[in-house]
């Protein structure tokens, strides 16, 4: 079932919540949608399966509009932020509330339940009641409540999130079989980028209340369409420097090189102020000696370690580099940058046809 | 010595108040419950009484007959009691003086044998009117007599010149005694008494009907469609709710007596249907009664109700939607589970106030018409406080008003075994 948002809306009395998004889902596509706390994660969910009236534009499901299908009618599985489980319905019952609701037989909510919480590993929690589950234990029994009635649409409120880390891969991988198993369209908002790359077919990235840009990982990794992107995507983040345009040249105070043919032939002006982001993977004694500075912090986070250089200006900029610590605090380094995969923002932070080629670093 | 915390001396003042007003009383009533206290035996006791009961019981005890003969007849005595009252009155002064000389001291045991003697004064009465007066200022009986102190008894019968002996004067006393007893007969009283099963009836009916229909039945419907309203609108309904609770119960009932009057709203309005004016709550006074309590009692179990119905998560909603619940569903299979805990508590308060709250009946039908709406509750307070007959009976009013408390008492752990209430203490685990 594709799911199409036209110039949606929604308002929560004066207070503009989200403002002509656009977004279209592929059938059985599995979009992650990413983005600060507070952008309108939750609310475009709400919109999606109906909780909430939208407050213009429309909402397709296939080719119909379902702006005023009442949410029972939508057949969307929807797994809650907070679980939303039945506190006074036992396991079993939470899971077969939905299957309840159609009037299926007992028989057959019998096996569906065993089946599905045999799948997520709930099946020995049936008989006791919510409140005596762990986080993870609920987030899974909110999962399997909102697939056992095999769902058109699943919308997913980060739904791993209270699951530790060997779960959480096994989670991820389980959901992501499920969905394309059934072939069913799903929206999965969550905060863990690496959750979103490794589940999602594509990623929508949300700012206030707004698509900031919707591609697959790799290129969301090399192509971002703004600094927000840039640095909303990316660990250890993307470290960004202001200069300005002179001759071919991207002059920082504390910084020259030359820019790309790609971007120098897009329109930009002399003494424009452009900022530059440059992924920490690009920083490196090989490439240069543009990065002049000290070391201003170190992390090592076994197989690579992360320095914070800290440049004359007072800007820093970030490396990463394999193996265990080279260098020291304090120390001075001269290091540079590889220029073929440098990202080059104009003054409103959107991209000037750059992008990241990923020829692997000289390390 | 131990030192006594400081919060249990904050405690003090609502201790010593919950002792005074709650469990004393309650104490007290069950001890009076045990005795035979009306108003005719007085609370503090030791009185004595010629009543027609005690001379009755005196004819037929082993009394010295002629004595029981003395105690029963009139005498006509001139005693100083006597000479005063006919000094006052308006006899002749001569005859006055002459009876006052002559008479003094003289018994006379029948009117006649007194006009005869009033008849040989030289001076004698001049009237029959005035002979008559004589006689009712000489005339001594113990036959309706009160005493309040065995001495007073002493005295009334030296001057009736009656002789009795210590062991006929004690059982005289013995029977003559109005004064409270312990006793069970009041318990006994109310499970042999006919009346005590209609009234037992009618309260059931009353609770249940009114409880079922207004205090849970209508707050629940009430709180349910403000719940699905806007805020405006669900503020203005409840507020109007509001109403019979805050207005004074006199004034309230007195409007719906106008109402409900012969040329009141009601019999106005069915008249254009052509009914006759009736006096609507003679005509019904069950509906009556229920309806005046339970407009009251409704906007209590409303109030609670809504404010449990806010406070289920706005999430568990939206997830019974998804879940393709419809409001009936979501009603029926989230709300109504989650403020089981709340009905439970406004079933068993409000079981209990309409078992001991009586004034809007009192001040409606008062129990009738012919004790057709008397309740429990009524019941004891017309036995023991309030009655046309007379005899205010404390003691079986006690009696009947700690059936009440044990009726209550078994309500509310039925209640709370209805309801499974130790699956609502389960304990929660430490993250909720
Ligand atoms: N009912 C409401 N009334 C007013 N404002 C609301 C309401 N619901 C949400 N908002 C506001 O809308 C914005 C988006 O909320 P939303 O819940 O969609 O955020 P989110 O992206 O899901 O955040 P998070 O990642 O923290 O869950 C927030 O600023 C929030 O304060
Ligand atoms: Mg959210």
């Amino acid at each position: 079932m594709k799911i199409i948002l036209k110039k949606f809306s929604k308002n929560f009395g004066q207070v503009e919540v989200i403002k002509d998004m656009d977004l279209e889902i592929e059938s059985g596509e599995m979009v992650a949608l990413l983005g600060p706390s507070g952008c309108g994660k939750t609310t475009t969910l709400f919109a999606i399966c109906g909780i909430h009236n939208i407050t213009s534009g429309q909402i397709l499901f296939g080719d119909r509009v379902i702006n005023n299908v009442p949410t029972q009618e939508r057949n969307v599985g929807v797994v809650f932020q907070n679980y939303a489980l039945y506190p006074h319905l036992t396991i079993y019952e939470n899971i077969a509330f939905p299957l309840r609701i159609r009037k299926m037989e007992k028989s057959e909510i019998d096996q569906l339940v065993q089946e599905y919480s045999e799948m997520v590993g709930i099946s020995n929690l049936l008989s006791r009641r919510p409140m005596h589950l762990s986080g993870g234990q609920q987030q899974r029994v909110a999962l399997v409540r909102a697939l056992i009635r095999k769902p058109n649409v699943l919308l997913m409120d980060e739904p791993l999130a209270n699951l530790d880390a060997a779960l959480r891969l096994r989670m991820r991988s389980e959901i992501r079989r499920i969905q394309q198993e059934t072939g069913i369209t799903a929206i999965l908002v969550t905060h863990d980028q690496v959750e979103a790359m490794s589940m999602s077919d594509r990623i929508a990235i949300m700012n206030d209340g707004k698509i900031q840009q919707i591609s697959t990982p790799t290129e969301m990794y090399s192509d971002p369409k703004n600094t927000f992107v840039a640095g909303f995507i990316g660990n250890p983040p993307i470290s960004f420097y202001n200069g300005v345009l002179q001759k071919n040249y991207f002059v920082g105070t504390a910084m020259k090189f030359e820019l790309s043919e790609a971007t120098l032939s897009n329109g930009i002006q002399e003494e424009q102020k452009l900022e530059i982001g440059v992924r920490p993977e690009y920083v490196h004694p090989n490439f240069g000696d543009e990065v002049e500075g000290k070391i201003l912090f170190i992390e090592p986070q076994g197989r690579e370690t992360l320095y914070d250089i800290e440049l004359d200006d007072g800007q820093v900029i970030r490396s990463i580099q394999m193996g265990s610590q080279q260098y020291q605090m304090g120390e001075r380094i001269q290091w540079g940058m590889d220029h073929k995969n440098i990202l080059v923002f104009d003054e409103n932070g959107e991209n000037i046809f750059s992008k990241l080629y990923g020829t692997s670093p000289k390390l | 010595m131990k030192r006594i915390p400081l919060a249990y001396w904050f405690l003090l003042p609502a201790a010593v108040s919950i002792i005074l007003f709650y469990v004393l009383p309650v104490i007290l009533t069950f001890v009076f419950s045990f005795t035979s206290m009306a108003s005719d035996t007085g609370i503090y006791g030791n009185h004595y009484v010629y009543s027609k009961n005690a001379i009755r019981a005196l004819e037929k005890s082993t009394l010295n007959r002629d004595i029981f003969k003395k105690i029963i007849e009139r005498k006509y005595v001139f005693d100083s009691e006597s000479l005063k009252i006919i000094s006052q009155s308006k006899i002749e002064k001569k005859t006055q003086t002459e009876i006052e000389e002559t008479l003094p001291g003289t018994v006379y045991s029948t009117e006649k044998a007194l006009f005869e003697a009033l008849d040989k004064l030289k001076n004698k009465p001049r009237s029959f009117r005035d002979k008559k007066i004589i006689s009712r200022a000489t005339i001594r009986s113990l036959n309706g007599e009160e005493f309040i102190e065995i001495s007073e008894m002493r005295v009334a019968f030296e001057k009736l010149q009656i002789e009795v002996g210590e062991e006929d004067f004690d059982l005289i006393t013995e029977v003559t005694n109005t004064s409270w007893h312990w006793t069970t007969k009041n318990y006994r009283e109310v499970f042999s008494n006919p009346d005590s099963w209609r009234i037992f009836k009618n309260t059931g009916l009353y609770v249940t009907l009114t409880l079922g229909l207004f205090n849970v039945g209508c707050a629940l419907i009430i709180a349910l469609l403000t719940f699905y309203m806007s805020l405006g609108q669900s503020k203005f309904f409840r507020s109007l709710w509001l109403i019979p609770r805050i207005s004074p119960s006199v004034l309230y009932v007195l409007l719906w007596r106008d109402l409900m009057d012969h040329s009141g709203f009601i019999s106005y309005v069915m008249g254009y249907f052509g009914v006759a004016p009736t006096n609507w709550m003679g005509e019904f006074p069950w509906v009556t009664i229920i309806v005046i309590n339970g407009f009251v009692g409704a906007s209590m179990g409303m109030i609670i109700f809504s404010s449990a119905m806010q406070a289920i998560p706005k999430s568990l909603l939206y997830a019974a939607s998804v879940d393709g619940a419809y409001m009936w569903q979501q009603i029926r299979r989230i709300i109504l589970p989650q403020i089981r805990w709340p009905i439970l508590f406004i079933a068993s308060y409000q079981t209990l106030s309409l078992l001991t709250s009586f004034e809007y009946i009192q001040l409606s039908t008062d129990g009738g018409p012919a004790r057709d709406t008397e309740v429990w509750a009524l019941h004891a307070f017309h036995t023991a406080l309030s009655n046309y007959w007379g005899n205010l009976r404390y003691g079986f009013g006690a009696t009947l008003s700690v059936v009440l408390v044990v009726i209550g008492i078994i309500a509310s752990i039925t209640y709370l075994k209805l309801f499974k209430f130790q699956v609502l203490l389960q304990e929660p685990p430490i993250e909720n």
